[in-house]
């Protein structure tokens, strides 16, 4: 590859700061290769191919934090950009916990992380030619299951391979690589007057594992399903909400588990360990390990170990998610929950793989189990909807009303509404069909059934 | 940043091999951020960036390349590989580079990069204050500013370069109040195309006050209501809803992909009669604003529905070349990473000729939704929702008790022509806006309006 690779680049960045006598710091580096192709009638709608790398450098000026990041690799840009990070250090609150994480601080002790999970050699098998052939055998694939599917929306197919090193003063020195690939499609069915979208993805580690025909698949028949729709009075019903769904809630629910919202009064999770907050005895595990994970790591985003924790156990809030900073002010240790969406942040408490376990019964029987109930297959608005502080939730949704056990005609235009702690009181079954969403984090969640819920139509 | 000569060999090199179009876009971003939570500045940042975005067509296929570099060998070698992903007839071309103008100049007085990081850490301070002194139920609050100073080069193969500087200036407040277990949040932001003068005579008094107001004021809400009702939508932020219900649609890129309720509709009734509503990305020192869009071509103000009737899209360059219209200055992009796209600007329905108290009178039972925390849109099939995060039941023409925090879904096409009463009283509110994983700025705006009837998403049967 690059004979610059980012370890020397982080190296050489290191010889600078020392030169200014800064004795505690930390340099992430990080660099992507990525292709993005857009499908659209048959032909290449856009093709782009990108290359960048950065560094981030924090330091640690008696006990206060500067951070800077730049692009420009060339020295003086290097030296302007710890400049600043010394000068941004002079302002911050300076604070008996900002120091560099140590062996004591961790949960889980290193350990051997197989890093070979993260990447697939396959991966670079693949041209741009070839990513385009299996991005346009989607399109065709798509397009050919029903006549009621007259256009693509969208169709994107892009992947990266990345490496992220972390080195620091007190001699942390490692780095790891990933590569991803990713499918998504969004497809448009029209039906006499109605017109309905429907989306799926995969990601996988190789363009090889892309489940094309399943994408295809179940984007047409979540966009199928849903023509025709009408809005229903309003009324309170038991809600199924599809994996797909459930995954975002969940998201929304791993937002106040950090340490960092506790401890600055924004959690409703606050002075509640040990309680059962959900009736159900389910189980919630944050697992930066787990080999099928896209969020996976050796290490977190300030070099200190992952593992597997336990959040919620039988229904009951076991602990937070830490970063050493957080673990540090709760006199307990760093879960190696810190995260950076790229170089260019500061580390903060953020979730691995998180997920819900599934059960062992399917979505059918969860179906079965309800007399009249709304089937969601879609929502819209969490972002604007759910306010994970004072927990109040409202948000579009989509989906089939549920008669007798059955799934009946398809509903759009109606919201659900609820609050976090009621729903988490309120879900009543889990199904086993867990899926995986990627993002912030990597959110899993099977099809959750949930009593009582408000839903607004006409 | 780049000499005009070497400009024209990249681009010329970019068209060898049957090209129809070639772009560099050049940028150089300084940005800094600081962050005061729980009481601290808990972060300051500083960021360097820099990159070239080069893209070319060739038929109906874009090709996009980007580097981390201005250096011209490797914007040369970038142009090579994207030229060689083309396979049409070579043809020589010779470029000659002509700069474009106009009048629009963002005038910057206080450069924030100027500002000595202790004046902006007091300014933080100061806010912190203003709203814990407001109540002492504020438990918490996070504030931040942020700025942003780039330089920009855009150079075409239509022989024309443009050069921009661009200064953005953003500050942040979210305020919590607790009273017992019941926890409000409060939010409110400024921020303008411009520099640090923005804040002169502690502007910032009135966001962090207001803020605090929202989240005391909502400790006392009762559940929202459930089911259709007539809603009165507040100015500046409540533009959010013509931004979703119809903007998004608007952008020509959904019309090419048939993914948009608006295609076919140019020229035809999709409002009521008293709705005027305009996209201007021209207005000195709004959010949205710029002198040149991403790809060079000049801001201005585009109207697009007059007395209910659609006239225009937002193009791009690409768009406005597939459906033969006019490019609207609205070819947008995150930066040089990114591929420009039709995208709003500021955009807002003009004022109108009611009096907002008279509107609020003339709604028996509803809905005053005066702040929101944002929405969403399938523009394919025009269904949207809007979060309320300030909000409040009319009973008998008078604004009751606050509600808590609900969302409003509708169909664009349907609430246009349900707008029955439009303000004097216009104002604008900036945000981001995400579409194609790039977020940018923009503002929404309008006057207090109401809408006859929207579901309103509470719990309250």
């Amino acid at each position: 590859m690059e004979k610059n690779n980012i370890i020397d680049i982080s190296k050489s960045a290191a010889r600078l700061i020392e030169k200014r006598s800064m004795r505690e710091y930390e340099i992430y580096s990080a660099s992507s290769v990525s292709n993005d192709i857009e499908i659209f009638d048959s032909e290449v709608e856009s093709l782009s191919y990108a290359d960048e790398k950065g560094i981030g450098i924090r330091v640690f000026n008696d006990k206060a934090v500067g951070y800077s990041y730049t692009n420009m690799l060339d020295e003086r840009s290097i030296e302007q950009c710890i400049d600043s990070a010394i000068l941004n250090s002079n302002i911050t609150h300076k604070d008996e916990y900002n120091h560099l994480p140590q062996d004591k601080d961790f949960c889980y002790s290193s350990h051997d992380f197989d890093k070979s999970i993260l990447t697939d050699d396959s991966f670079f098998k693949y041209g741009v030619e070839d990513k385009i052939l299996i991005a346009k055998d989607l399109e065709s694939r798509a397009k050919k299951i029903d006549k009621r599917i007259t256009a693509i929306d969208t169709l994107i197919y892009s992947d990266s391979y990345s490496n992220v090193s972390i080195i620091n003063s007190d001699g942390f020195e490692d780095s790891y690589m990933t590569t991803s690939s990713f499918i998504y499609l969004n497809v448009i069915s029209k039906q006499d007057k109605d017109t309905s979208t429907g989306d799926y993805f995969w990601a996988a580690r190789s363009p090889k594992d892309l489940l094309i025909e399943e994408v295809a698949q179940k984007a047409a028949r979540r966009s199928l399903s849903l023509l025709g729709a009408k809005k229903i009075k309003s009324q309170v019903l038991d809600v199924i909400l599809e994996n797909f769904v459930s995954s975002q809630f969940l998201g929304v629910i791993a937002s106040v588990l950090s340490a960092d919202s506790v401890q600055k009064n924004k959690s409703l999770f606050k002075d509640k360990i040990g309680e059962k907050i959900f009736t159900l005895d389910l189980d919630i595990i944050d697992d930066g390990t787990m080999s099928e994970g896209f969020a996976s790591r050796p290490f977190d985003a300030e070099g200190v170990p992952k593992g597997k924790t336990d959040v919620f156990h039988k229904g009951v809030l076991k602990t937070y998610l830490y970063d050493t900073y957080t673990a540090r002010k709760h006199r307990t240790k760093s879960t190696g929950n810190a995260v950076r969406a790229s170089y260019k942040s500061t580390p903060s408490v953020g979730i691995s793989n998180f997920y819900l376990s599934p059960s062992e019964t399917d979505l059918a029987s969860l179906i079965k189990s309800i007399d009249k109930g709304f089937f969601v297959t879609d929502i819209i608005g969490l972002h604007s909807g759910a306010n994970p502080i004072s927990g109040d939730i409202s948000v579009g949704a989509k989906g089939i009303y549920i008669d007798n056990g059955e799934l009946t005609y398809p509903i759009k235009e109606v919201t659900i509404a609820t609050d976090i702690l009621t729903f988490c009181a309120k879900i009543e079954k889990v199904a086993s069909d867990i899926k995986f969403v990627p993002g912030s984090g990597y959110l899993g969640s099977p099809s959750i059934l949930v009593k009582e819920i408000s839903v607004s139509g006409i | 940043m780049i000499e005009k000569k070497k400009a024209e060999s990249i681009l010329n090199k970019l068209m060898s091999t049957g090209g129809s179009f070639s772009e560099i876009f050049l940028q150089k971003k300084v940005s800094g951020s600081l962050k005061l939570d729980d009481g601290k500045i808990e972060n300051s940042t500083n960021g360097y960036d820099m990159g070239a975005g080069l893209r070319l067509f060739f038929k109906d296929s874009t090709f996009y390349a980007y580097v981390d570099s201005l250096d011209f060998d490797k914007l040369m070698n970038a142009a090579k590989v994207l030229s060689a992903a083309v396979d049409g007839s070579s043809i020589d071309r010779s470029l000659d580079l002509r700069s474009l103008s106009n009048d629009f100049r963002a005038s910057v007085l206080i450069n924030p990069s100027d500002v000595e990081p202790s004046i902006k850490r007091d300014m933080l301070f100061d806010v912190d204050k203003i709203c814990r002194d407001y109540s002492s139920a504020i438990i918490q609050l996070t504030s931040s500013l942020s700025y942003s100073q780039e330089d920009i080069f855009i150079a075409n193969s239509e022989g024309i370069y443009t050069e921009e500087h661009l200064v953005k200036s953003i500050l942040s407040i979210s305020v919590i109040a607790s009273k017992g277990a019941n926890v409000k949040t409060g939010y409110k932001s400024m921020a303008k195309t411009c520099g640090f003068e923005m804040f002169d005579n502690r502007a910032y008094e009135k966001p962090a006050i207001e803020a605090s107001k929202i989240a005391v004021k909502m400790l006392d809400a009762v559940n929202a209501p459930s089911g259709q009702l007539p809603v009165v939508i507040g100015p500046a932020f409540g533009g959010v809803i013509f931004h979703e219900a119809c903007g998004h649609g608007l952008e020509a890129d959904a019309i090419i992909k048939d993914a948009s309720v608006y295609k076919d509709k140019i020229g035809k009734k999709i409002a009521n009669k008293i709705v005027n509503a305009v996209d201007d990305s021209s207005m000195p020192s709004h959010f949205g604003s710029y002198k040149f869009d991403g790809e060079a071509y000049p801001s201005a103000k585009n109207v697009l529905i007059k007395d209910g009737i659609l006239l225009n899209y937002i193009f791009d360059y690409k768009s406005a070349k597939k459906l033969k219209g006019c490019q609207t200055g609205n070819g947008r992009r995150n930066s040089y990473r990114d591929i420009p796209y039709p995208r709003m600007s500021n955009t807002y329905i003009d004022v109108g000729n009611h009096d907002p108290a008279g509107i609020i009178k003339s709604v028996n039972k509803g809905i005053y939704a005066k702040e929101f925390a944002g929405g969403q849109v399938d523009p394919a099939t025009g269904d949207f929702v809007f979060g309320i995060s300030e909000g409040y039941l009319i009973e008998n023409g008078t604004i009751t008790f606050p509600i808590k925090g609900a969302t409003l879904i509708g169909n664009g096409p349907e609430i246009l022509h349900k707008i029955e009463a439009i303000g004097n009283d216009l104002d604008f509110a900036p945000g981001f806006c995400g579409k194609n994983g790039q977020s940018i700025t923009n503002e929404v705006g309008q006057p207090t309006i109401l809408v006859s009837n929207i579901t309103v998403g509470g719990t309250s049967l």
